[in-house]
């Protein structure tokens, strides 16, 4: 496996700071991964991505130390094109990204600006709208559809782009429960696809945990803990003192697993279904055994 | 209890003629803490805004304190009565200083200038807003603090129910806590009624006695929180499902477990009561 992202002492201070925002991150993800990042807010998540992607430096002024490379270019000598084709960003304000008056338009904006032939541009509209649920919205105007589809709409635009590195940052925040299901659905087709490496900030952690590979805790500018989710969410007294809940069913196991109802070794759950089957599974042989 | 609010046969319908509301009937109690729940769409925004006035129904009445919400030029004693803040405080607040965007609401509706000033260092003390930042403009403040304020200048107008639209949109678990045991002291120590529009069903669970669901414009549910929850498929109908441990709970309960479950707690000492 090849490494997407290595990012060595990097340091950020936004111009007319006072404080660092970053404080000497050392972060290297595989290709491939799906990384989940959480935090309390103002700690350094929105930042860090931003690093990642480039809009820090090339968007922002301040002060810069340290070194961020995807597969193996610094970010600091890449141009926006070069950029944009290894990674996409997805904000939590879809409005925000929308420069078109139609949803295809919206979709062909950044194909066009890659120079790729009609053929292929067709192509990939079609590839990228399938998967986001959005064949029937290319004409309409992208301010004329729900918040759920406007986010899915933002990202069949960078999904078409095929970076390998694709980034979102809290994008159900502003949209309803019915439109965070259409954007975690997304996702996991693209986990299960299992082309790009995928970044994604969410407070949404019962959505989250599930999906993904690695989680990434944010404190105070630097990364407070990195590791699978399964240890992750092992000690939720420690998250929530960092602003950061367990997901409900996980936590219920944790406990089952402290009283000794579970063993010790059994591998921490992420989603209700395996809460379910464990807590039953417990219920059921102590049922037997009386 | 007193009823604050008598909700009667209200069906609204915009004038472009899309109808939003059907025929809700519900009371509200003073010092009720209440989530008003369901999938965009489902007439949450719309039925707040006949609540305060805003929009008068198409039929039915809504009756506010012994007033008719029909009745003419009354908003400015409605407005004393149901405080709306909303989702975004700033498309709320307008002023060029703190301490006159909490006096604009008394001074709207003709409070002399002393008992604004009265008004307005009580409001910020209740909502937490220091006076050292009385003069500075809001746009400065982070977003907690502008909430603050926004709740301040609607509280400085004395309302009895306060609805406050997606407290905890955009705030990490922190901040949530926060603006949620605040509101939860303003109904506990100062008697308001508080009403908030969520899609955060932990929250509703920790912090709502009573919530009410809408989904396509009718009155789908209206119980206390607990009974809500354990009513998953109708919940269902507005996409909402009940809290991640409520649903571990329901699943169980082919072993005897409850369906109105609503923490962690609950289920463990369940279990424990249960396997020993």
């Amino acid at each position: 496996m090849s490494l997407a992202i290595k990012i060595q002492d990097l340091e950020w201070r936004y111009e007319h700071r006072k404080s660092f925002a970053l404080r000497g991150v050392n972060l290297e993800i595989e290709e491939n991964t799906f990384l989940g990042i959480v935090g309390a807010n103002e700690n350094g998540k929105t930042t860090l991505v931003s690093a990642i992607s480039g809009l820090i430096p090339h968007s922002f002024n301040g002060i810069y130390r340290g070194s961020v490379q995807i597969f193996d270019q610094t970010v600091w000598d890449m141009d926006a094109l070069e950029l944009a084709s290894k990674v996409g960003f997805v904000f939590a304000d879809p409005e925000s990204q929308f420069t078109a008056m139609t949803v295809e338009e919206e979709i062909v904006f950044g194909l066009e600006n890659m120079g790729l032939s009609n053929q292929e541009i067709g192509e990939r509209i079609k590839v990228a709208a399938e998967l986001t649920m959005i064949e029937d919205l290319l004409d309409k105007s992208p301010y004329d559809v729900s918040g759920g589809q406007k986010q899915r709409v933002v990202i069949a635009a960078v999904l078409a782009m095929n970076p390998p590195i694709i980034i979102m940052d809290e994008p159900t925040s502003m949209i309803d429960p019915l439109g965070k299901r259409g954007i975690f659905s997304i996702l996991r087709k693209l986990k299960a696809a299992g082309n790009h490496t995928l970044i994604v900030i969410e407070h949404n952690i019962e959505q989250l945990a599930p999906l993904a590979d690695q989680m990434l805790l944010m404190h105070e500018g630097n990364i407070e803990k990195l590791t699978s989710p399964e240890e992750f969410f092992a000690d939720p007294k420690f998250l929530e003192e960092h602003g950061v809940l367990t997901p409900e069913s996980t936590e219920f196991v944790q406990w089952l697993k402290s009283e000794k109802y579970v063993p010790e070794e059994t591998p921490l759950p992420l989603d209700l279904g395996t809460a379910i089957d464990i807590s039953r599974h417990v219920i059921e042989s102590r049922s037997d055994a009386s | 209890m007193t009823s604050l609010i008598s909700v009667q046969n209200l069906s609204f319908t915009y004038p472009d003629g899309t109808p939003a509301l059907f025929d809700i009937n519900l009371e509200i109690q003073e010092k009720e803490f209440i989530a008003l729940i369901g999938q965009n769409g489902s007439g949450k925004t719309t039925f707040s805004k006949c609540l305060n006035g805003l929009f008068k129904p198409t039929t039915g009445d809504i009756i506010v304190e012994g007033i008719n919400t029909r009745e003419k030029g009354i908003i400015k004693q409605l407005v004393t009565k149901v405080g709306y803040v909303f989702q975004n405080p700033d498309h709320q607040l307008f002023n060029q200083n703190v301490w006159s965007e909490i006096a604009y609401g008394p001074r709207n509706i003709g409070i002399p200038e002393d008992e604004v000033k009265e008004r307005v260092e009580e409001a910020a003390r209740v909502a937490g807003v220091e006076e050292d930042i009385f003069e500075t403009h809001p746009y400065f403040l982070n977003k907690g603090l502008r909430q603050r304020v926004a709740i301040a200048s609607i509280l400085a107008l004395r309302p009895h129910t306060i609805i406050v639209d997606e407290p905890t949109t955009g705030q990490d678990m922190r901040q949530s806590k926060e603006v949620m045991n605040f509101l939860r002291k303003l109904n506990e120590e100062e008697n308001h009624t508080i009403i908030i529009i969520t899609h955060e069903m932990r929250i509703v669970a920790d912090y709502a006695e009573r919530t009410i669901v809408l989904g396509q414009g009718r009155l789908l549910m209206d119980d206390d929180t607990r009974t809500i929850f354990s009513r998953p498929e109708i919940l269902q109908k507005t996409y909402v499902e009940p809290p991640q441990i409520t649903q571990l709970a329901q699943s169980l309960s082919d072993q005897g477990f409850p369906n109105n479950i609503l923490t962690i707690e609950e289920l463990t000492t369940e279990f424990k009561n249960k396997l020993g």
